[in-house]
């Protein structure tokens, strides 16, 4: 009863109130009552997307890359392992379309170098005299042709002389002169191509540091470990206590390249972030069907060396074939044309891994997608046959979400490949090749524009 | 080798000298090479070797030492950009180096892997000049009486007095002279690596063993005193202690304990840095150490520049 008087008495009271302090609104600026958000812990699909995004969110928060990539890669389930040097028919199909790539045959249309002025050359018109390019010079200036500098300071420009001496001999050095045993049993990679390919891109990488100055800055690695994980698409778990539910498909690459070239500074992008150069194909049929087998271990993402790392963007890597994977065996199955699949699927899996954890390194992820593209070659070879390839990463948004409104499309140039020399006897090297010379010189003395 | 350096010595009929010869030390003095701004370089390279390179936490010493090995060679090798010359220069790995000579009636032989090798095409000039070289006739080489000089040594029956040094040398090898050596120890407990003692003394035999070959294919079997020394340099590391070596062979006559005798030049124990932490040291969550290199030292980096460039410069 005091109450009810209390309250007749506040009634007025409050008017009272309002009358001495007019036009106050007393309810508070926000909403009463907390957001109505789906529930955490629940079993619905809602709770499900909810928890997801709290997982985004702690993702985006993170204070250091090392601390996103902890997250990232924190839950632990069976994953599809990717293997970059692989026997599968036609891999480099399946590898395109869990990797979203566009492959343009051929090199990518070279960007007009500025003209020779005092300090710089042009190496490409300067490559006196270039193979196949025209006759008339070929004839004139056969070998060494040291043709002197523009102006003073310029250094002279290369000639194919060297450079083919260089090569030869690194060749000879390996299979000719240098007395080994003889190799282990199906190692015959690591026995002579192997030791060439490391002698031949470290003379070349010193020989053209002059000429590079990010070559200058490099650092190379021997026999690194390249990892990447990531989500593709969706799939519904088969059997196990997780029978039913719809998860996305995980794939890892472990990735052993021979050697690798990394620089402090990017490549400069190939072409614009946005553009079309093909289509990606689409298949129908489960990974496992590639044979592609799953298992479960640590999520690692890694470009050869940790984040601190100044060298945190890749060059070049080279890739040797092992014996499994020799053009003989193909030939002798008969199946011709997978050896160019070999080298393909080779260059588009190991450049996806690479260009993909360089931009986790700079901290975009499938969330977060990159702003610049990342640009990185590879040259895959088995030490007689080259092939080259450039990768351009646009997009690392491939998660079931993600990809429905992305256009981006990452590219993969490639060449077929092609022999360096014919044979090597009695300390000559015979019918040696000075074009797939000349466009791993290319390779090694691609840097980013103010250079 | 049981007594190290000393009985190395006597094998090989060699005059010890401290510290680098003054060509070499001339390289690393000069300024003009620019070394100051391959400090930075170099301490990135061994960071990378030594903190970097693996996904796990650290690296053990058999991948940091070969790694930390490449980096520095890398950067030795860009400077080729600077020094054309240096281009004329191969790198042999896991070459086999077998050299037989007699030692006061004892017929000794060096064989087996001697690590990495840099062959050049030009020889290093002779490093002492005529009148030391004349001057170590004087010179007794010290025995260490009652041990005899071969003990720890292992005896074989030699069928075939080998003299090479695992590449073709008659059949027009550009690259015929052998410039500098390169041994890693690289095992990873202690007991399976030399003590730096006995790795000096290794470099020294293996050194020796490679110019003797070399003298041997260029002026013949017949022991005589060379007209023109044939220089070795010789490296060895554990990835952390830096031991340099030039060895400069004037003589091939090894019977007698007379005469003009060889010259080494030793630098040793040379550290490139204290201490590489790669978690930080926590104590009562105040950090003690942070991650990282300390104690860098880019002297012995630089000796290692000027050993490289030696020859070309």
């Amino acid at each position: 009863m005091a109450a009810l008087g209390a309250r007749r008495l506040l009634r007025p009271g409050r008017r009272w109130f309002s009358e001495t302090v007019p036009g106050a609104p007393s309810p508070p600026a926000g909403p009463l009552y907390p957001p109505v958000v789906a529930s955490i812990t629940a079993k619905s699909k809602a709770a499900k997307s909810r928890r997801l995004q709290r997982f985004n969110q702690r993702v985006h928060a993170a204070a250091t890359v090392e601390e996103k990539l902890r997250l990232y890669g924190k839950l632990q389930r069976p994953k599809y392992m990717v293997y970059p040097q692989t026997f599968a028919l036609n891999a480099d199909r399946w590898y395109r379309s869990f990797t979203k790539t566009v492959l343009v045959p051929g090199m990518p249309p070279r960007a007009a170098k500025p003209p020779a002025a005092a300090a710089g050359t042009t190496p490409e018109a300067g490559r006196a005299p270039e193979p196949g390019a025209e006759a008339p010079r070929a004839a004139e200036a056969p070998e060494a042709a040291k043709t002197p500098g523009p102006a003073a300071g310029a250094a002279p420009y290369i000639s194919m002389g060297e450079l083919r001496s260089l090569a030869c001999d690194a060749l000879l050095q390996e299979s000719f002169y240098q007395k080994k045993k003889r190799p282990f049993l199906y190692r015959d990679q690591d026995h002579t191509p192997g030791p060439f390919l490391t002698q031949l891109v470290s003379t070349l990488a010193a020989f053209l540091s002059g000429r590079n100055p990010l070559l200058a800055a490099s650092s190379l690695d021997l026999n690194p470990e390249v990892n990447y994980y990531w989500h593709h698409g969706e799939e519904v778990v088969v059997h196990g206590h997780r029978k039913g539910r719809v998860d996305p498909v995980r794939f890892q690459i472990d990735d052993n390249p021979h050697l690798q070239i990394r620089v402090p500074k990017q490549l400069p992008e190939v072409v614009p972030l946005e553009s079309d150069l093909g289509d990606v194909p689409v298949i129908d049929h489960k990974p496992s069907k590639l044979p592609l087998f799953k298992k479960q271990y640590e999520n690692k993402v890694f470009i050869g060396s940790k984040v601190a790392d100044p060298c945190c963007y890749g060059h070049t890597q080279f890739h040797l074939l092992p014996d499994k994977l020799k053009r003989e065996r193909f030939i002798r199955e008969r199946l011709e044309d997978q050896i160019e699949v070999v080298y393909r699927s080779n260059g588009i899996a190991s450049l996806f891994a690479w260009t993909a954890a360089q931009a986790m390194y700079q901290g975009f992820w499938s969330e977060a997608d990159v702003t610049r593209p990342f640009v990185s070659q590879a040259v895959v070879t088995d030490g007689k046959y080259f092939a080259f390839f450039c990768y351009q990463l646009n997009t690392l948004a491939l998660t079931a979400e993600t990809i429905k409104n992305n256009p981006r499309k990452n590219i993969c140039w490639g060449t077929d490949s092609k022999p360096l020399y014919d044979v090597v006897e009695d300390g000559n090297v015979k019918g040696f090749n000075d074009e797939v010379l000349l466009q791993l010189v290319r390779f090694l003395l691609n840097r980013p524009k103010e250079l | 080798l049981f007594a190290g350096v000393r009985q190395a010595q006597w094998l090989t009929k060699t005059k010890l000298v401290e510290g680098l010869p003054p060509a070499v030390q001339g390289i690393v003095d000069n300024p003009a090479h620019g070394l100051q701004e391959l400090e930075e370089r170099a301490k990135h390279a061994v960071s990378h070797a030594r903190l970097w390179d693996t996904a796990e936490v650290a690296p053990r010493r058999e991948q940091y030492c070969p790694v930390l090995f490449e980096n520095l060679i890398h950067i030795c090798r860009l400077m080729s950009g600077k020094y054309p010359s240096l281009s004329k220069r191969m790198l042999a790995r896991n070459c086999r180096i077998a050299a037989t000579w007699e030692r006061e009636s004892i017929l000794l032989q060096v064989r087996g892997l001697s690590g990495i090798l840099l062959n050049s095409m030009t020889p290093i000039a002779p490093v002492a000049s005529k009148e030391e070289i004349l001057a170590t006739k004087e010179h007794v080489l010290e025995t260490f009486y009652p041990i005899a000089p071969t003990i720890d040594l292992q005896e074989v029956n030699v069928y075939k007095e080998l003299n090479d040094t695992g590449q073709c040398f008659g059949d027009g090898y550009p690259y015929s002279h052998p410039h500098t050596l390169f041994f890693l120890e690289s095992a990873n407990t202690r007991t399976d690596r030399f003590r730096p003692e006995q790795l000096r003394a290794k470099m020294l035999m293996f050194a020796f063993g490679n110019a003797l070959a070399k003298a041997k294919a260029l002026h013949g079997n017949d022991p005589k005193v060379l007209e023109q020394p044939v220089v070795v340099q010789s490296i060895g590391t554990d990835g952390q202690l830096f031991q340099f070596m030039v060895f400069q062979l004037n003589t091939t006559d090894l019977v007698s304990n007379d005469g003009v005798k060889n010259l080494v030049w030793i630098d040793s124990d040379q550290n490139l840095y204290e201490k590489a932490q790669c978690v930080p040291e926590v104590k009562k969550r105040v950090v003690m150490k942070p991650a990282g290199i300390s104690g860098f030292q880019p002297d012995t980096f630089k000796k290692f520049l000027a050993l490289y460039l030696h020859g070309t410069v």
